[in-house]
This record gives C-alpha cells, structure tokens and sequence, in this order.
C-alpha cells in the first residue's frame, strides 16, 4: 500500500463530478428546449383566432410575425403534454429497470459465489469484495462471477448500495494478482458509491422518452394521413406537428446518446478516482487496465445484452471500435495516464504481456 | 425589558453550547464504532493464528521456538484487544495494542519467511487458504484502521479547535489516540510473501 504524492485523487474526483454536472444540465436543458419547440410549434399551427372560428375554416389566418398568432394557452398545453409524455415513458422505463443487482448480474449469466466457497480464486475474490466494503464503507454487495468468459471484465449493478452486485468474469480473477483485482473492485465499488448505475438508470430512461416521443410523432403522421385531407389546415397542423415530433424526438434521442456517452465517460475516470483513494494504490488498478489492453483483441463480451449495460462494465465490452463520442469508456491509454502518468505503451511490459504470461504469473503467486 | 433580553442571551447561548455538544458526541460515537469495525477485524486474526499453527506444525518440526513465540504474541495481543476494546481511543490501550500487533505482525512474519523452506508445507491446500484468510484479515484490519483514524481526526479536530474546544473543556472531551502499528513494514510484508 504505497501512496505516491503524484497521484492526486481529490482532484481527478472534482474535476470528474463538474463535468458530469455540466453534462447532465444539458441534458435537461435539450429536454426542455423540445417541449418548448414543440409547444411554440402547436401554438402557431393550432391557434383558432375568434375571428377565424367564425368565418370557417377558409378565413386566411391572421398575419404578421409568428409570436403575434401565438395562442398561448395551446402552446403551454402542448408543450406540458410532451413533458409529460416523456416523463411518463422515463417513468414507467425506469421501473421496469430498477431491478436490484443481483437479477442483473444472474441476467449476464452470473453465477454467485459465497462466503464458504472451497475454490479458492473465488475465495479470494469474495475475501476483496469483503475489504473493500470496509474501505468504502459501504454494506457487502452479492458477489458474482461470469464463467466461461475469458476476457478481463467486471461489472457493478443495482441502483442503491442495499440492493448492489458485484460481477467479475472468470479470466478477470484468472488473470488478475490480487492487488490487481483489488483495485477493479474498488473501481466497481466507486461506481456505488457515486451512485452511478442510478445516474445511468435516469438517463436511459429520459432517452426511452424522447423514442416515445418520437413514436407518438410518427402516430400522429399516420393518423393525420389515414383520415384524409377533410380539412386542409388541421391536416396541416397535424403533418407539421407529427413531423416536428419525429425530427426534435430524433435529434434528441441522438444528442441524448451522446450526452450519456459522455457522462458514462466522465464517470468512469471518477470511479478510478474514488477506487484509488479507496486502496491508495493506483499503480495496481492501472497495471490491471494495462492488462485489459494487452487482451483486448481478444476481448468481447458476447453477450445479446450488451448494449444495455456496456456502461456498468469495467472497460467497454460491446466493441473495439467503439471510441469518440459514443463510446461508453474512455481510452485505456488515456485511463491508464491519469493514474500513472509514466505510462507510455510501446514500453510498458505489462502492457505488451500475453494472456498465458499472466496467468502462469497469477498461478505461481497462488502457489506461493 | 432588560430581562427579555438577557433572557434571549442566555437561552442563545445554551443553544450553541448545547448544538456544538451534540456534535462532538456525534464525533465521538463515530470513530468508536469505526474502532468496533478493527476489534471485530482483529479478533478474527486473533482466532486464525492456532488453526495455523496447527497445520504448519506437523511440517515445520524444527521450528517449534518461532511456533512457540507466534502463539505467545498471540495470546498477548488477544489480550491487548480485549482490554482496549472498550476504551477506543485512550492513550494507554492504544498505546498497548499497537505493541502487541506490531510484535504479533513480526513473529508472523517471520513464520512466512521460514515456511519458504518447506516445500510441502507451501503446496498444502489448507495452508494456503489460511495463508489467503490471514492476508484478507490483515487487509482488513488496515482499511478499519484508516477509517478509525480518520474518525479520529474530525473528532480531534472538534475538540481542539475554537469554539468547540471550550465546550470540549467544559465537558470531558478528551482527544482520541490515533492507532498506528508499530512494526508496520513486517505487517505489510505477510502479503508479499504469501505471494
């Protein structure tokens, strides 16, 4: 348990959680900004002035600049509908999310491991869980692993530090030292402390609102062109709505990605924070990212959920590829430099081992 | 009116004696339980030593002194832990437990060292996982420590910094003894060499 003065975890900490705030307003801010696009955007296409509701419907609307045939009243409605479709649609998605951890993990194929497992990998690795909820001070989350699986993963899951889980795939305790796996599960457990998986939860679920937003704006396309042009401006209004509906929901859902993208980001160099202040040791959680690198070729989650929760892995699980804005992760390399700022992959040999090389490593530490 | 206004002096001032009193209890009640978190910690050290001893004896033939001297700090440190687990915090029990974990740590150290010699021992299943509880347990006891100390800390500086030094005066508020282990760098060790 060294503690070198260069790494100073305080700080990544404060920095991590105001970019996640900024990021989060935006959101917020995108959300309301459609409501209010959407409410003028009614506003203008349904405002019935009295003298048009006498005249019929072929009276020429009022002219003049659009906020003057602005029916107020309509605008407010429509756009407080649209709120509320979308919190709604996040409300109902977010239940039907909420499950505790341990569902998740047995929904990854986790298998679980108990305090009086015989294998001693498994052992160990319940006996680091068990440290590091002293460490964190948080109560023991239910313990996972994911066999079968190769690679170098690890998950946390569940929404409250009651209901958590903690997951970890067979290559990772295979290929992992023990201070190595230490710091992938202080990391996961900075994930619950932060109160991460919530975080993520609330997001998916705004994102599931603006998609029934965009569905009811397809509905309401349908719908306007099933009954026929009986009246020219209604069908009008409502091809110009569905459309708007269609076109905002859109960009919104894809702003929406990007943004949780780049909060998940943001998130996990602060789990890397937290986790590294919980052992004071940071070197041992980048040597086990560089141990990630050095697999990652080889290294993919397979599994139909991926997409769902390729956020609460370790390192991203669903693609090489993944990278820029969509990707759920940060780069190893630049994870790595944060907390070990003398890394440099063309001579780190850890990053350059093979996956034989570690576990005959890991085998001789167990032996002794 | 001179009354009313003594009077809304006086009950002020009960108030913040009485808000800055509730927090040094606070305080004091959690780096007592974070000290609860070590006693449980190191009372499960303290119940592994014989059943290690016992699975190293039949090997280690020729080490009966150093088994000896780590069965003897046990017993001194168990009972250090049992006389300090009630005065978290007081100078003297921490003082005691200190040397008494410092020197189990050393003896024990030694032990991991010696047991390098002996093939057989190293490639037994029940040694190694008693090696693994003991590691866990150690691991343990440091992050509980950590916690205590800086329970400790937040209440110390309650009490030695104005004004809630004055009510900590008034009322009994003694400063809490940190609790470091004297022969760290051997404690630390026992991991390395399990590995």
């Amino acid at each position: 348990m060294s503690r070198p003065a260069s790494f100073n975890f305080a700080e990544h900490q404060r920095q991590a959680r105001r970019q996640t705030a900024l990021l989060v307003a935006l959101f917020l801010l995108i959300t309301l900004l459609i409501a209010a696009a959407v409410g003028g955007l009614a506003g203008v296409m349904l405002a019935v002035g009295p003298e048009a509701a006498e005249a019929g419907a072929q009276q020429p609307r009022p002219s003049g600049p659009l906020l003057e045939r602005m029916d107020w009243q309509v605008a407010a409605t429509a756009g407080a509908l649209v709120l509320g479709v979308i919190l709604l649609a996040a409300g109902i998605r977010g239940l039907m999310l909420g499950s505790d951890g341990a569902n998740v993990a047995r929904s990854l194929g986790g298998k679980e491991v108990t305090r009086d497992s015989t294998n001693p990998s498994h052992r160990r690795y319940f006996n680091v869980v068990e440290e590091m909820a002293i460490a964190a001070n948080l109560p023991m989350p239910k313990v996972f692993v994911i066999k079968h699986e190769q690679g170098i993963n690890a998950f946390a899951a569940g929404l409250r530090p009651e209901t958590a889980a903690i997951g970890m795939t067979h290559g990772a305790l295979a290929t992992l030292d023990r201070d190595e796996l230490t710091g992938v599960v202080a990391h996961e457990f900075a994930h619950i402390a932060n109160g991460d998986m919530r975080l993520n939860l609330r997001l998916m679920a705004m994102i599931f609102g603006l998609v029934a937003l965009y569905v009811a704006g397809r509905m309401a396309m349908r719908a306007t062109m099933l009954r026929g042009n009986r009246d020219q401006r209604e069908a009008m209004a409502g091809m110009a709505i569905g459309l708007a509906l269609i076109v905002l929901g859109g960009l919104g859902i894809l702003a929406g990605r990007l943004l949780q993208a780049g909060i998940s980001r943001r998130r996990e160099y602060l789990a890397d924070a937290t986790g590294a202040q919980f052992t004071r040791n940071p070197e041992a959680l980048a040597r086990a990212l560089k141990k990630i690198g050095a697999l990652q070729r080889r290294e993919e989650l397979g599994n139909p959920h991926g997409e769902e929760v390729r956020h609460m892995l370790f390192a991203d699980g669903v693609s090489l590829n993944a990278s820029g804005l969509t990707a759920t992760h940060p780069p190893l390399v630049r994870r790595i430099q944060a907390l070990d700022p003398a890394f440099d992959p063309e001579t780190d040999p850890v990053w350059r081992m093979s996956q034989r090389d570690m576990m005959q490593q890991v085998r001789a530490g167990l032996a002794g | 009116m001179e009354l009313l206004i003594i009077l809304v002096v006086v009950i002020g001032l009960a108030a913040f004696v009485a808000g800055i009193y509730n927090r040094l209890v606070r305080l004091r009640n959690a780096f007592k339980n974070a000290y609860a978190q070590i006693d449980v910690q190191l009372k499960r050290r303290h119940d592994l030593i014989p059943s290690l001893v016992e699975s190293v004896r039949g090997y280690m033939k020729h080490e009966r002194e150093t088994l000896t001297a780590v069965i003897e700090a046990r017993n001194q440190a168990e009972s250090a832990r049992q006389q300090a687990s009630g005065s978290a915090g007081e100078a003297g029990a921490m003082a005691e437990l200190s040397r008494a974990e410092g020197s189990l740590g050393g003896v024990l150290g030694r032990l991991f060292a010696l047991s390098e010699a002996y093939p057989d021992l190293k490639a037994s299943e029940n040694f190694k996982s008693l090696q693994e509880e003991l590691t866990s347990t150690e691991n343990r006891v440091a992050y509980a420590r950590q916690a205590y100390n800086d329970g400790a800390m937040n209440y110390n500086n309650a009490v030695q910094t104005v004004p809630s030094n004055l009510v900590a005066g008034m009322f009994g508020f003694r400063t809490a003894t940190m609790l470091e282990f004297e022969d760290r760098e051997a404690i630390q060790q026992v991991p390395e060499v399990s590995f």
